[in-house]
Protein backbone atom coordinates (compact mmCIF):
# COMPACT_ATOMS: atom_id res chain seq x y z
CA UNK A 1 0.00 0.00 0.00
CA UNK A 2 1.46 3.38 -0.86
CA UNK A 3 -0.01 5.30 2.26
CA UNK A 4 2.73 2.18 4.26
CA UNK A 5 5.17 2.87 1.95
CA UNK A 6 5.31 6.84 2.91
CA UNK A 7 5.15 6.06 6.77
CA UNK A 8 8.23 3.47 6.05
CA UNK A 9 10.08 6.42 4.23
CA UNK A 10 9.74 8.96 7.03
CA UNK A 11 6.94 10.88 5.58
CA UNK A 12 5.60 12.63 8.63
CA UNK A 13 1.78 13.51 6.73
CA UNK A 14 1.17 10.40 5.62
CA UNK A 15 1.81 8.69 9.18
CA UNK A 16 -0.64 11.88 10.48
CA UNK A 17 -2.76 9.79 7.87
CA UNK A 18 -2.66 6.76 8.54
CA UNK A 19 -3.07 7.03 12.40
CA UNK A 20 -6.36 8.95 11.73
CA UNK A 21 -7.65 6.07 9.24
CA UNK A 22 -7.19 3.83 12.02
CA UNK A 23 -8.73 6.01 14.73
CA UNK A 24 -11.96 6.40 12.17
CA UNK A 25 -12.09 2.62 11.12
CA UNK A 26 -11.65 3.87 7.89
CA UNK A 27 -11.55 1.15 4.87
CA UNK A 28 -7.88 0.14 4.54
CA UNK A 29 -7.19 0.36 8.02
CA UNK A 30 -6.74 -3.29 8.67
CA UNK A 31 -4.99 -4.06 6.05
CA UNK A 32 -2.15 -1.18 6.50
CA UNK A 33 -1.95 -2.16 10.10
CA UNK A 34 -1.12 -5.91 8.47
CA UNK A 35 1.77 -4.33 5.94
CA UNK A 36 3.37 -1.90 8.80
CA UNK A 37 3.41 -5.07 11.75
CA UNK A 38 6.09 -6.60 10.44
CA UNK A 39 8.18 -3.41 10.83
CA UNK A 40 7.71 -3.16 14.15
CA UNK A 41 8.47 -4.30 17.91
CA UNK A 42 11.58 -2.00 17.62
CA UNK A 43 10.65 1.10 19.58
CA UNK A 44 10.78 1.40 23.45
CA UNK A 45 7.03 2.05 24.51
CA UNK A 46 7.55 3.82 27.89
CA UNK A 47 3.71 4.19 29.71
CA UNK A 48 3.50 7.28 32.40
CA UNK A 49 0.04 7.72 34.14
CA UNK A 50 -1.30 9.57 36.87
CA UNK A 51 -3.69 11.63 38.40
CA UNK A 52 -4.79 15.07 36.30
CA UNK A 53 -2.28 18.19 36.39
CA UNK A 54 0.66 16.49 37.97
CA UNK A 55 3.18 17.13 35.08
CA UNK A 56 2.82 14.37 32.90
CA UNK A 57 3.21 16.64 29.87
CA UNK A 58 5.78 17.85 31.31
CA UNK A 59 7.98 15.96 32.14
CA UNK A 60 7.36 14.12 28.95
CA UNK A 61 8.51 17.36 26.98
CA UNK A 62 11.59 17.71 28.74
CA UNK A 63 12.76 13.74 28.53
CA UNK A 64 11.64 14.42 24.72
CA UNK A 65 14.51 16.85 25.03
CA UNK A 66 16.52 14.82 26.55
CA UNK A 67 16.65 11.43 24.56
CA UNK A 68 16.94 13.98 21.11
CA UNK A 69 20.12 15.01 23.00
CA UNK A 70 21.01 11.50 23.06
CA UNK A 71 20.71 10.99 19.57
CA UNK A 72 17.31 9.16 19.86
CA UNK A 73 13.95 9.57 17.62
CA UNK A 74 10.43 9.89 19.99
CA UNK A 75 7.03 9.94 19.35
CA UNK A 76 4.23 10.36 21.96
CA UNK A 77 0.79 9.77 21.75
CA UNK A 78 -0.99 12.02 24.48
CA UNK A 79 -5.02 10.74 24.97
CA UNK A 80 -7.39 13.15 26.88
CA UNK A 81 -11.20 11.64 27.11
CA UNK A 82 -13.93 12.10 25.06
CA UNK A 83 -17.03 14.43 26.43
CA UNK A 84 -19.54 11.51 26.62
CA UNK A 85 -21.79 14.28 26.53
CA UNK A 86 -20.87 15.69 22.61
CA UNK A 87 -18.56 13.28 21.78
CA UNK A 88 -15.74 16.15 21.01
CA UNK A 89 -12.98 16.82 22.95
CA UNK A 90 -10.47 19.36 24.09
CA UNK A 91 -6.87 17.92 23.83
CA UNK A 92 -4.45 20.09 25.73
CA UNK A 93 -1.33 18.32 26.46
CA UNK A 94 0.62 19.86 23.40
CA UNK A 95 0.87 22.74 25.41
CA UNK A 96 2.92 21.60 27.52
CA UNK A 97 5.14 20.06 25.18
CA UNK A 98 5.88 23.28 23.32
CA UNK A 99 9.69 23.04 23.60
CA UNK A 100 9.96 20.29 20.62
CA UNK A 101 8.38 22.88 18.03
CA UNK A 102 9.65 21.51 14.49
CA UNK A 103 12.40 18.93 15.42
CA UNK A 104 12.16 16.08 12.72
CA UNK A 105 13.26 13.69 15.20
CA UNK A 106 10.09 14.10 17.06
CA UNK A 107 6.31 13.12 16.27
CA UNK A 108 3.63 14.30 18.99
CA UNK A 109 0.35 13.12 18.15
CA UNK A 110 -3.30 14.26 20.59
CA UNK A 111 -5.57 11.47 21.12
CA UNK A 112 -9.29 11.16 22.29
CA UNK A 113 -10.36 8.51 24.23
CA UNK A 114 -13.48 8.32 22.21
CA UNK A 115 -15.85 6.17 24.25
CA UNK A 116 -12.92 3.64 25.18
CA UNK A 117 -12.38 3.26 28.99
CA UNK A 118 -9.72 2.52 30.85
CA UNK A 119 -7.91 5.70 30.09
CA UNK A 120 -6.64 4.84 26.79
CA UNK A 121 -8.19 4.76 22.98
CA UNK A 122 -8.98 2.17 21.20
CA UNK A 123 -6.59 3.29 18.52
CA UNK A 124 -4.09 4.47 20.87
CA UNK A 125 -1.66 1.28 20.74
CA UNK A 126 -1.98 1.13 16.86
CA UNK A 127 -0.84 4.36 16.68
CA UNK A 128 2.31 3.34 18.58
CA UNK A 129 3.10 0.65 16.27
CA UNK A 130 2.79 3.21 13.26
CA UNK A 131 4.96 5.57 15.15
CA UNK A 132 7.29 2.26 15.32
CA UNK A 133 7.35 1.44 11.86
CA UNK A 134 7.87 5.58 11.23
CA UNK A 135 11.23 4.78 12.90
CA UNK A 136 10.74 6.35 16.65
CA UNK A 137 13.39 4.79 18.77
CA UNK A 138 11.21 5.82 21.54
CA UNK A 139 7.14 6.34 21.98
CA UNK A 140 5.86 7.58 24.95
CA UNK A 141 2.35 7.31 25.87
CA UNK A 142 0.20 9.89 28.36
CA UNK A 143 -2.78 8.40 29.55
CA UNK A 144 -5.53 9.61 31.84
CA UNK A 145 -5.30 8.85 35.21
CA UNK A 146 -8.34 7.33 36.79
CA UNK A 147 -9.13 4.52 38.13
CA UNK A 148 -8.46 1.12 36.11
CA UNK A 149 -6.35 2.96 33.57
CA UNK A 150 -3.04 2.61 35.05
CA UNK A 151 -3.82 -1.36 34.97
CA UNK A 152 -4.55 -1.14 31.35
CA UNK A 153 -1.33 1.28 30.23
CA UNK A 154 0.65 -1.15 32.13
CA UNK A 155 -0.35 -4.01 30.31
CA UNK A 156 0.53 -2.60 27.17
CA UNK A 157 3.80 -0.54 27.69
CA UNK A 158 7.04 -2.09 28.06
CA UNK A 159 7.82 0.44 30.73
CA UNK A 160 5.54 2.31 32.78
CA UNK A 161 5.81 5.40 34.83
CA UNK A 162 3.70 6.45 37.79
CA UNK A 163 3.73 10.20 38.63
CA UNK A 164 2.42 11.65 41.52
CA UNK A 165 3.12 15.01 43.33
CA UNK A 166 4.05 15.64 46.79
CA UNK A 167 1.12 15.22 49.23
CA UNK A 168 0.26 16.98 52.50
CA UNK A 169 -0.58 14.46 55.54
CA UNK A 170 -0.93 10.74 55.65
CA UNK A 171 0.85 10.59 51.60
CA UNK A 172 0.92 6.67 52.80
CA UNK A 173 -2.79 6.46 53.14
CA UNK A 174 -3.73 8.72 49.96
CA UNK A 175 -1.87 6.29 47.61
CA UNK A 176 -4.33 4.79 45.45
CA UNK A 177 -4.18 0.90 45.85
CA UNK A 178 -3.07 -1.13 42.53
CA UNK A 179 -0.91 2.38 42.07
CA UNK A 180 2.57 0.56 43.53
CA UNK A 181 2.23 -2.69 41.56
CA UNK A 182 1.87 -1.27 38.42
CA UNK A 183 5.35 0.76 38.70
CA UNK A 184 8.07 0.28 36.75
CA UNK A 185 9.27 3.69 37.54
CA UNK A 186 7.66 5.63 40.31
CA UNK A 187 8.22 9.97 39.70
CA UNK A 188 7.57 12.28 42.52
CA UNK A 189 7.30 15.64 40.13
CA UNK A 190 6.66 19.09 41.67
CA UNK A 191 9.89 18.79 43.54
CA UNK A 192 10.13 22.59 44.08
CA UNK A 193 6.61 22.69 45.85
CA UNK A 194 8.70 21.15 48.68
CA UNK A 195 7.26 17.82 50.35
CA UNK A 196 9.04 15.62 47.94
CA UNK A 197 11.09 13.79 50.39
CA UNK A 198 9.15 12.96 52.53
CA UNK A 199 6.37 11.43 49.76
CA UNK A 200 9.63 9.71 48.50
CA UNK A 201 10.74 7.57 51.44
CA UNK A 202 7.21 6.31 51.60
CA UNK A 203 6.85 5.15 48.37
CA UNK A 204 10.36 3.78 48.46
CA UNK A 205 9.24 2.36 51.93
CA UNK A 206 6.09 0.16 50.21
CA UNK A 207 8.00 -0.84 47.16
CA UNK A 208 9.29 -4.45 46.69
CA UNK A 209 11.58 -5.76 44.14
CA UNK A 210 9.88 -8.42 42.31
CA UNK A 211 11.19 -10.93 39.01
CA UNK A 212 14.27 -9.16 39.71
CA UNK A 213 13.55 -5.63 39.59
CA UNK A 214 12.96 -2.96 42.42
CA UNK A 215 11.08 0.24 40.84
CA UNK A 216 13.05 3.13 41.50
CA UNK A 217 11.65 6.22 43.01
CA UNK A 218 12.62 9.40 41.67
CA UNK A 219 12.37 13.44 42.28
CA UNK A 220 11.70 15.92 39.46
CA UNK A 221 10.45 19.12 38.94
CA UNK A 222 9.55 19.44 34.88
CA UNK A 223 9.17 22.75 35.76
CA UNK A 224 12.69 23.41 36.75
CA UNK A 225 14.21 20.75 34.74
CA UNK A 226 15.85 19.08 37.85
CA UNK A 227 16.18 15.28 38.02
CA UNK A 228 15.46 14.26 34.19
CA UNK A 229 18.99 12.91 33.46
CA UNK A 230 17.75 10.67 36.45
CA UNK A 231 14.79 9.87 34.74
CA UNK A 232 15.62 9.46 31.22
CA UNK A 233 18.27 6.64 32.83
CA UNK A 234 16.27 4.88 34.64
CA UNK A 235 14.53 4.02 31.81
CA UNK A 236 17.04 3.06 29.84
CA UNK A 237 18.18 0.67 32.77
CA UNK A 238 14.70 -0.75 32.37
CA UNK A 239 14.95 -1.24 29.10
CA UNK A 240 18.25 -3.03 29.33
CA UNK A 241 16.94 -5.18 32.39
CA UNK A 242 14.00 -6.22 29.85
CA UNK A 243 15.82 -6.80 27.07
CA UNK A 244 18.72 -9.12 29.16
CA UNK A 245 16.03 -11.72 30.46
CA UNK A 246 12.90 -13.17 29.94
CA UNK A 247 10.66 -10.14 30.48
CA UNK A 248 10.52 -8.42 27.00
CA UNK A 249 9.38 -11.55 25.56
CA UNK A 250 6.91 -11.61 28.05
CA UNK A 251 5.41 -8.54 28.34
CA UNK A 252 5.31 -8.11 24.26
CA UNK A 253 3.57 -11.86 24.48
CA UNK A 254 1.19 -10.18 27.25
CA UNK A 255 0.27 -7.78 24.73
CA UNK A 256 -0.25 -10.15 22.14
CA UNK A 257 -2.68 -12.11 24.13
CA UNK A 258 -4.38 -8.81 25.05
CA UNK A 259 -4.35 -7.54 21.48
CA UNK A 260 -5.61 -11.05 19.70
CA UNK A 261 -8.60 -11.44 22.40
CA UNK A 262 -9.85 -7.87 21.58
CA UNK A 263 -9.32 -8.31 17.35
CA UNK A 264 -11.74 -11.57 18.20
CA UNK A 265 -13.81 -9.75 20.18
CA UNK A 266 -14.42 -6.93 17.77
CA UNK A 267 -14.97 -9.45 14.84
CA UNK A 268 -17.77 -11.15 16.60
CA UNK A 269 -18.99 -7.93 16.97
CA UNK A 270 -18.85 -6.38 13.34
CA UNK A 271 -19.89 -9.78 11.94
CA UNK A 272 -23.18 -9.88 14.21
CA UNK A 273 -23.94 -6.63 13.13
CA UNK A 274 -23.98 -7.25 9.47
CA UNK A 275 -27.75 -7.71 8.79
CA UNK A 276 -27.63 -11.57 7.70
CA UNK A 277 -25.79 -12.64 10.67
CA UNK A 278 -27.97 -10.11 12.76
CA UNK A 279 -31.02 -12.36 11.88
CA UNK A 280 -29.14 -15.24 12.72
CA UNK A 281 -28.57 -13.17 16.46
CA UNK A 282 -31.95 -11.98 17.07
CA UNK A 283 -33.31 -15.46 16.46
CA UNK A 284 -31.19 -16.65 19.46
CA UNK A 285 -32.35 -13.95 21.27
CA UNK A 286 -36.08 -14.79 20.81
CA UNK A 287 -35.30 -18.41 21.58
CA UNK A 288 -33.60 -17.15 24.69
CA UNK A 289 -36.52 -14.90 25.65
CA UNK A 290 -39.06 -17.22 25.45
CA UNK A 291 -36.67 -20.49 27.26
CA UNK A 292 -36.36 -22.14 24.44
CA UNK A 293 -32.53 -22.19 25.07
CA UNK A 294 -29.92 -20.06 27.18
CA UNK A 295 -27.57 -17.72 26.34
CA UNK A 296 -24.54 -20.14 26.59
CA UNK A 297 -25.86 -22.61 24.92
CA UNK A 298 -26.90 -20.47 22.58
CA UNK A 299 -23.32 -18.66 22.31
CA UNK A 300 -21.96 -22.33 21.84
CA UNK A 301 -24.02 -22.92 18.67
CA UNK A 302 -23.34 -19.29 17.12
CA UNK A 303 -20.12 -19.63 17.36
CA UNK A 304 -19.69 -23.55 15.88
CA UNK A 305 -22.12 -22.18 12.61
CA UNK A 306 -19.83 -18.97 12.27
CA UNK A 307 -19.02 -17.61 8.93
CA UNK A 308 -16.62 -15.03 9.79
CA UNK A 309 -16.73 -12.25 7.11
CA UNK A 310 -14.19 -10.39 5.72
CA UNK B 1 -16.83 4.65 13.29
CA UNK B 2 -17.36 7.59 11.60
CA UNK B 3 -14.74 10.29 10.48
CA UNK B 4 -14.14 12.92 13.69
CA UNK B 5 -13.59 16.74 12.50
CA UNK B 6 -10.59 17.62 14.09
CA UNK B 7 -9.19 21.60 14.76
CA UNK B 8 -5.92 22.50 15.41
CA UNK B 9 -6.40 26.29 17.86
CA UNK B 10 -3.48 28.21 18.07
CA UNK B 11 -2.41 32.04 19.08
CA UNK B 12 0.46 32.66 17.20
CA UNK B 13 2.11 36.58 18.05
CA UNK B 14 3.32 37.74 21.29
CA UNK B 15 -0.06 39.01 22.80
CA UNK B 16 -1.14 36.68 26.01
CA UNK B 17 -5.02 36.82 25.46
CA UNK B 18 -6.27 33.73 24.50
CA UNK B 19 -9.95 33.89 26.23
CA UNK B 20 -11.37 34.11 22.50
CA UNK B 21 -9.24 30.92 21.44
CA UNK B 22 -10.91 28.82 24.28
CA UNK B 23 -14.06 29.81 23.98
CA UNK B 24 -14.18 29.03 19.89
CA UNK B 25 -12.26 25.74 21.04
CA UNK B 26 -14.98 24.77 23.79
CA UNK B 27 -17.69 25.94 21.33
CA UNK B 28 -15.95 23.19 18.90
CA UNK B 29 -15.95 20.83 21.27
CA UNK B 30 -19.40 21.06 22.65
CA UNK B 31 -19.82 20.45 18.68
CA UNK B 32 -18.58 16.93 18.89
CA UNK B 33 -15.19 18.02 17.31
CA UNK B 34 -11.82 17.08 18.42
CA UNK B 35 -9.72 20.56 19.09
CA UNK B 36 -6.13 20.25 19.58
CA UNK B 37 -5.29 23.35 21.50
CA UNK B 38 -1.41 24.49 20.99
CA UNK B 39 -1.43 27.79 23.70
CA UNK B 40 0.29 31.05 23.16
CA UNK B 41 3.18 32.41 21.40
CA UNK B 42 3.50 29.67 18.31
CA UNK B 43 5.37 30.68 15.37
CA UNK B 44 3.94 29.58 12.03
CA UNK B 45 6.41 26.98 11.62
CA UNK B 46 5.56 25.65 14.90
CA UNK B 47 1.78 25.58 14.33
CA UNK B 48 1.56 23.87 10.71
CA UNK B 49 3.94 20.90 12.07
CA UNK B 50 1.47 20.44 15.10
CA UNK B 51 -1.47 20.53 12.31
CA UNK B 52 0.05 18.32 10.27
CA UNK B 53 1.20 15.72 12.82
CA UNK B 54 -2.92 15.86 14.06
CA UNK B 55 -3.98 15.36 11.01
CA UNK B 56 -6.40 18.27 11.39
CA UNK B 57 -9.27 19.23 8.94
CA UNK B 58 -8.92 23.12 9.87
CA UNK B 59 -6.50 25.32 11.64
CA UNK B 60 -8.30 28.34 13.84
CA UNK B 61 -5.81 31.38 14.16
CA UNK B 62 -6.09 33.83 16.58
CA UNK B 63 -4.86 37.40 16.87
CA UNK B 64 -5.63 40.44 18.67
CA UNK B 65 -1.92 42.69 18.74
CA UNK B 66 -2.05 43.53 14.56
CA UNK B 67 0.34 40.72 14.12
CA UNK B 68 -2.16 38.73 11.70
CA UNK B 69 -0.95 40.18 8.44
CA UNK B 70 2.51 38.58 8.85
CA UNK B 71 1.27 35.55 10.82
CA UNK B 72 -1.52 34.33 8.94
CA UNK B 73 -0.53 34.20 5.83
CA UNK B 74 2.92 32.50 6.63
CA UNK B 75 0.94 29.80 7.88
CA UNK B 76 -0.83 29.34 4.83
CA UNK B 77 2.64 29.44 2.95
CA UNK B 78 4.02 27.08 4.81
CA UNK B 79 1.12 24.53 4.55
CA UNK B 80 1.34 24.77 0.79
CA UNK B 81 5.12 24.00 0.86
CA UNK B 82 4.64 21.10 3.10
CA UNK B 83 2.15 19.35 0.91
CA UNK B 84 -0.88 20.33 3.41
CA UNK B 85 -2.65 23.54 1.31
CA UNK B 86 -6.17 20.88 1.96
CA UNK B 87 -6.11 22.12 5.55
CA UNK B 88 -8.31 25.32 6.03
CA UNK B 89 -6.81 28.41 7.36
CA UNK B 90 -9.67 30.50 9.35
CA UNK B 91 -9.00 33.68 11.19
CA UNK B 92 -10.11 35.31 13.90
CA UNK B 93 -9.62 38.51 16.69
CA UNK B 94 -9.16 41.89 16.16
CA UNK B 95 -8.83 42.34 12.02
CA UNK B 96 -9.71 45.67 10.16
CA UNK B 97 -12.13 45.60 7.47
CA UNK B 98 -9.16 46.38 5.03
CA UNK B 99 -6.72 43.46 6.19
CA UNK B 100 -9.63 40.69 5.68
CA UNK B 101 -9.86 41.20 2.06
CA UNK B 102 -5.89 41.07 2.12
CA UNK B 103 -5.82 37.83 4.35
CA UNK B 104 -8.64 35.97 2.10
CA UNK B 105 -6.57 36.87 -1.07
CA UNK B 106 -3.53 35.43 0.76
CA UNK B 107 -5.20 32.15 1.17
CA UNK B 108 -7.45 32.49 4.42
CA UNK B 109 -10.58 31.30 3.87
CA UNK B 110 -12.56 32.94 6.58
CA UNK B 111 -12.25 35.82 8.95
CA UNK B 112 -14.45 36.32 12.27
CA UNK B 113 -14.55 39.59 14.01
CA UNK B 114 -15.78 39.50 17.57
CA UNK B 115 -18.90 39.92 17.24
CA UNK B 116 -19.38 36.57 14.71
CA UNK B 117 -21.85 34.38 16.98
CA UNK B 118 -20.44 30.93 17.76
CA UNK B 119 -23.02 28.71 15.88
CA UNK B 120 -21.89 30.48 12.58
CA UNK B 121 -17.88 29.97 13.50
CA UNK B 122 -19.02 26.04 14.79
CA UNK B 123 -21.20 25.98 11.08
CA UNK B 124 -17.98 26.56 8.98
CA UNK B 125 -15.78 24.53 10.72
CA UNK B 126 -17.82 21.72 10.34
CA UNK B 127 -18.65 22.36 6.71
CA UNK B 128 -14.97 22.21 6.18
CA UNK B 129 -14.32 18.81 7.83
CA UNK B 130 -16.74 17.44 5.19
N1 LIG C 1 5.64 23.75 40.46
C1 LIG C 1 5.63 22.87 39.47
N2 LIG C 1 4.64 22.88 38.58
C2 LIG C 1 4.66 21.96 37.58
C3 LIG C 1 5.70 21.01 37.46
N3 LIG C 1 5.43 20.23 36.39
C4 LIG C 1 4.28 20.69 35.86
N4 LIG C 1 3.82 21.73 36.57
C5 LIG C 1 2.59 22.52 36.31
O1 LIG C 1 1.47 21.71 36.57
C6 LIG C 1 0.42 22.00 35.65
C7 LIG C 1 -0.01 20.74 34.92
O2 LIG C 1 1.08 20.27 34.16
P1 LIG C 1 0.88 19.22 32.98
O3 LIG C 1 2.22 18.86 32.47
O4 LIG C 1 -0.11 19.73 32.02
O5 LIG C 1 0.24 18.01 33.79
P2 LIG C 1 -0.45 16.68 33.23
O6 LIG C 1 -0.25 15.63 34.25
O7 LIG C 1 0.01 16.40 31.86
O8 LIG C 1 -1.97 17.15 33.21
P3 LIG C 1 -3.20 16.44 32.47
O9 LIG C 1 -2.76 16.05 31.09
O10 LIG C 1 -4.26 17.49 32.47
O11 LIG C 1 -3.57 15.26 33.32
C8 LIG C 1 0.97 23.06 34.71
O12 LIG C 1 0.53 24.31 35.15
C9 LIG C 1 2.47 22.94 34.86
O13 LIG C 1 3.15 24.13 34.61
C10 LIG C 1 6.76 21.05 38.42
O14 LIG C 1 7.72 20.27 38.40
N5 LIG C 1 6.67 21.98 39.40
MG1 LIG D 1 -1.10 16.24 30.06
Amino acid sequence: MKIVDQVLNGDKRATAKLISMIEDDERGASEALAAIFPHTGRAHTVGFTGPPGVGKSSLINRLVREFRERGKRIGVVAVDPTSPFTGGAVLGDRIRMADTGTDPGVFIRSMATRGHSGGLALATFDAVKVLDAFGMDLVFVETVGAGQSEVEIASRAHTTVVVQQPQSGDSVQALKAGILEIGDIHVVNKADLGGADAMVSNLDFMLEERMGWRPPVLQTSALEGKGIKELADAIVKHYRYLKAGPMWRRREADRARKELYESMRRLLAETFSEDAAGETLEGEVAAIVSRKTDPRTAAKKLLRDLKLGR
Amino acid sequence: MAKKIRVLIAKPGLDGHDRGAKVVARALRDAGMEVIYTGLRQSPEDIVEAAIQEDVDAIGLSSLSGAHMALFPDVVKLLKKRGAGDIVVVGGGIIPDEDVAKLKRAGVRAVFGPGTPLAEIVEYFRSSGT
